[in-house]
């Protein structure tokens, strides 16, 4: 049960429209993205008088990322509108990519007149049918009394116990009825209430095992970050003094200028931290799922290694991976309750780990994350993204697009600190880029925000630039132009003996970015020469009152390394082409 | 071949079918069969489920029923007796 604050506008007659503002107002809602039409229309009219900043994007899909960005950043929920139909449809892919990463985000739709459902209305989708396969939950909503609840219960599922997307579809006619506003004073779920504060009995388990073991790593991922248990991640780690790996959705939650952090685990994680998670005998798993791609082929999988997975979703728990001692509950709560009871448990039986650490700081030394300039003397695209990460400093915000760069922006630039690493992870979304800096801007409007964006992924989602031009959101993007889609080109490369069928963009020659940018009210930078790259970076830092796109054209044959091929083991990872690590180098 | 009944009481709202067999569906989880009817409240419905499990493992059928909110409990039907594996607090994680 949640308790809410009960708006003064209670009791007074309004229509449904009205009464959705106020129901949005009274969730506290400081700004939502959408963009207006027939079925969502009426709610626009009160929404024109309403503190409620209303940003009216180019694409409802943009309307959704930058939900997210938003929700990212502060860590409350996004808020998005559109209208039914094609309108509703354009935020499947924002809704599904939420789902994924666990944001909390609610997306009002409007929604042919209740008559009328189930017609093929004009207009008309079934986008609660549509959108239930990955939206925490969703409603729709036929008549006006209903919706203040509705929104209460749609920001409470979607920011409490595992975040997530909630969509709520309302009727036209539901929007136009008068209706007597009415905030609920209490949320009550009997299907819902996500269990908070861990068991006793498995956070001593958890305490117990960890003393017990020799070869321990955290094993961190996103749910660090959404439960802001960082501080306490921190204090955890510093007691016990094990190794740390964190996921493309942790980077950020432990500092990567730690000595004890080896860096991200998975398909193109680190030699070390891909190591650890394979040669420990303990994985202390704090808000991360077993997702394929950190775990390689699932049978191989730290097949030595006992299992803590805390997490506050209980179907994660054994979903992939035994749990030996699963710990239910909110992070925060979870670190926090650990922290003592580890040290009891530490000075009943410690043991020691220097080997451990010492072996695995050794793989981080003999194996740092790297790259090899062009022989053409052309633009190297990791030091593009190196540079801007070290000139722009820890406390900016960056977002990414889907391919090489996103890995090359989660591997070269230093994440100090959490909620500045927002990217696409379990979706994969190509076109995130653009809109979550957006939306992460609009969060927060005092950081520099840095869309580290691909030449494919920018042509997908750039026209919300105009929204940032005209809104004045100036972000700052990156294009990583390899004048290709450099992912799946890398895959043809090593998999399809570099049959290029269909990702050549031609990006070089068309279109022109810098125009593009300049035609959409931004300034339009581009970038060739390496002997250029600070500088240009260093023009585009120094302006602040528009948004900026720069070119950056790149070596088009780079390619993200080390590499787990899909399916294989982790014990198959390679640092360049053909070219495995020196493992009986290395004691392990 | 194990299957399994689970007797699951779901909010009585509309689409609350498609949401239980929807996730079967998506999760390849095989429904034999599915019988809905009212309870004593309005406001709740009952569903009998037989679940093929078929390599899928109880525990995380329950879990990502649980998992919906319009699902209010569910009890496992064990030879004629009621099994609870799901309260408001779950604790059969532990
Ligand atoms: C919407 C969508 N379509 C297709 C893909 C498959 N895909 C993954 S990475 C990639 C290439 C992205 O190209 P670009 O933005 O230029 O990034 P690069 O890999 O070149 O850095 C593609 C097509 C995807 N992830 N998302
Ligand atoms: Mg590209």
């Amino acid at each position: 049960m949640a308790t809410t604050h009960v708006p003064t506008a209670n009791g007074t007659v309004m229509n449904g429209a009205t009464s959705l503002v106020k129901s949005l107002e009274a969730a506290h809602v400081d700004v939502m993205f959408g963009l207006p039409g027939g079925a969502i229309l009426p709610a626009y009219d009160p929404i024109f008088d309403s503190t409620i900043r209303h940003i009216l994007v180019r694409h409802e899909q943009g309307a959704g990322h930058a939900a997210t960005g938003y929700a990212q950043v502060t860590g409350r929920a996004g808020v998005c509108i559109a209208t039914s139909g094609p309108g509703a449809t354009n935020l499947v892919t924002p809704l599904m990519d939420a789902g994924m990463d666990s944001v909390p985000l609610v997306a009002i739709t409007g929604q042919v007149p209740s008559a009328a459902i189930g017609t093929d209305a004009f207009q008309e989708a079934d986008i609660r049918g549509i959108t239930m396969p990955f939206t925490k939950h969703n409603f729709l909503v036929t008549k006006a009394d209903d919706i203040p609840r509705a929104i209460a219960e749609a920001f409470h599922i979607a920011t409490s116990g595992r975040p997530g997307p909630v969509l709520v579809d309302i009727a036209k006619d539901a929007l136009q009825t008068q209706t007597t506003f009415n905030w609920p004073a209490k949320i009550e779920l009997a299907g819902y209430n996500p269990k908070i504060v861990p068991d006793n009995q498995s956070i001593s388990d958890a305490a117990a095992l960890i003393a017990q073991s020799k070869k321990p790593v955290f094993y961190v991922g996103g749910g660090v970050i959404k439960a802001n248990a960082h501080k306490e991640l921190a204090q955890l780690v510093e007691l016990l003094g094990a190794p740390v790996v964190t996921t493309l959705m942790a980077r950020g939650a432990f500092p990567d200028s730690h000595p004890l952090h080896l860096g991200m685990p998975g398909m193109h994680g680190t030699v070390a931290a891909v190591t650890a998670l394979q040669k420990a005998d303990l994985l202390i798993t704090l808000g991360a799922r077993f997702d394929d791609r950190v775990t390689g082929k699932l049978s191989t999988f730290a097949v030595n290694a006992k299992v803590i997975h805390a997490d506050i979703d209980p179907a994660e728990i054994n979903k992939n991976k035994f749990a030996d001692v699963p710990v239910i509950g909110d992070l925060r709560e979870t670190i926090t309750a650990l922290i003592p009871a580890l040290k009891s448990a530490l000075a009943k039986n410690s043991q020691d780990l220097a080997p451990w650490n010492a072996s695995m700081q050794k793989l981080k030394s003999t194996y740092p994350l790297g790259y090899t300039l062009p022989d053409d003397g052309s633009l190297s695209p990791q030091a593009v993204i190196e540079r801007i990460g070290k000139i722009s400093g820890t406390e900016t915000i960056f977002t990414a697009g889907v391919g090489q760069h996103q890995m090359w922006a989660s591997q070269f630039i230093s994440y100090e600190h959490p909620r500045t690493w927002l990217n696409s992870g379990g979706a994969g979304t190509m076109g995130y880029g653009v809109p979550a800096a957006m939306g992460a801007k609009v969060g927060a409007p005092d950081s520099t925000v840095w869309a580290i964006d691909g030449d494919g992924c920018f042509q997908m989602t750039n026209q919300e630039l105009v929204t940032c031009a005209l809104n004045n959101i100036p972000i700052k993007v990156a294009i990583i132009n390899n004048e290709s889609l450099g992912m799946v080109r890398q895959w043809q490369t090593l998999f399809y003996e570099g049959r290029y069928s269909n990702t050549s963009l031609e990006s070089k020659r068309v279109p022109n970015f810098p125009m593009l940018a300049e035609a959409m009210g931004c300034v339009g930078l581009s970038c060739e020469r390496p002997e250029d790259l600070d500088a240009t970076i260093e023009k585009a830092m120094s302006i602040n009152d528009q948004p900026v796109v720069v070119d950056f054209r790149v070596h088009r044959d780079a390619m993200v390394w080390p590499m787990v091929a899909a399916g294989t083991s982790n014990d198959e990872i390679m640092i360049a082409r053909a070219t495995a690590p020196d493992w009986d180098s290395q004691e392990l | 071949m194990s299957i399994h009944t689970l007797e699951v009481l779901v909010e009585n709202e509309p689409g609350v079918l498609a949401r239980v067999s929807g996730l079967f569906a998506r999760r390849a989880y095989n429904i034999d069969t599915l019988v809905v009817g009212p309870t004593s409240n309005p406001e709740v419905s009952k569903m009998v489920i037989q679940v093929n499990l078929e390599g899928h493992s109880l525990e995380q059928v329950i879990a990502q029923l649980d998992k919906l909110i319009s699902v209010i409990s569910i009890e496992e039907l064990v030879e004629g007796a009621k099994k609870p594996v799901k309260d408001t607090q779950p604790d059969y994680q532990n």
